[in-house]
């Protein structure tokens, strides 16, 4: 009864080991999403950061960024 | 993120979508320019000269540059920095330009700013009905015969001028 009962503590543990690791994944928020340079001077190059937060709990890779 | 107005005219909006390991759907960030030939006197406010070169030639520092604001509309209007590279460079607006006058604002680059060459951009926007705004691009370059010591500032992703 007492091995039944290590068995059990065993598969819920392993349980949520489980559930856990596959909760784990990567998040990317975007704290700015739009940007408006308003008027802006024909050939002119314009610049501007937007911030890319990483707020998962698994590390966020950027794979790729292409221009709009 | 850089986009090239070219000779572009009129509203421009740009999508760059951005990929990760997260999976779909992908993430957006948006632009939006109001691409102008010449701003002229269409608009309240006039700035002269409407792109601000800090290109030094020679040994000697160029650090600072002024532009003028002229309020061509019929209300007296304040500007505010929206965005601007404060790594690069402090900005001195007017508090207030009254209607049909022309106040000075300046640049001065920082310590890193006139170490470096870069393309960068000063956006302001005014407290008008529409809240207009304006960018200003701001270059700077060092041209020194038999030297390259300076720094260029890099900017992640080209998403323009196409």
């Amino acid at each position: 009864m007492k091995h039944l009962g290590l068995a059990a503590l065993l598969v819920v543990g392993i349980g949520l080991l489980v559930s856990q690791a596959s909760a784990a994944a990567p998040r990317l928020t975007l704290p700015e999403e739009s940007f408006d340079f308003g008027i802006v001077p024909q050939n002119s190059k314009v610049s501007h950061v937007f911030w890319l937060k990483s707020t998962g709990d698994d590390t966020l890779k950027i794979v790729t960024v292409s221009p709009g | 993120m850089i986009f090239d107005s070219k000779n572009y005219n009129g509203k421009v909006t740009k999508r760059p979508r951005i990929t990760t390991n997260e999976g779909p759907p992908d993430k957006y960030v948006q632009i939006v320019v109001d691409i102008t030939q010449r701003p002229d006197s269409t608009y309240p406010i006039v700035i002269k000269p409407y792109k601000l070169d800090l290109t030094q030639f020679g040994e000697k520092v160029r650090s600072e540059i002024k532009f003028t604001i002229a309020n061509v509309s019929d209300k007296d209007l304040e500007a505010t920095v929206v965005s601007m590279p404060s790594e690069l460079m402090d900005l001195t607006l007017p508090k207030m330009i009254k209607a049909g006058k022309t106040a000075e604002g300046m640049v001065k680059l920082t310590k890193q700013g006139v170490d470096s060459k870069f393309e960068k951009t000063i956006t302001i926007q005014l407290n008008d009905d529409k809240a207009s705004r304006f960018t200003i691009p701001v270059k700077r370059d060092i041209r020194v015969p038999g030297q390259d010591t300076t720094k260029v500032v890099p900017t992640p992703v080209n998403a323009g001028g196409h």
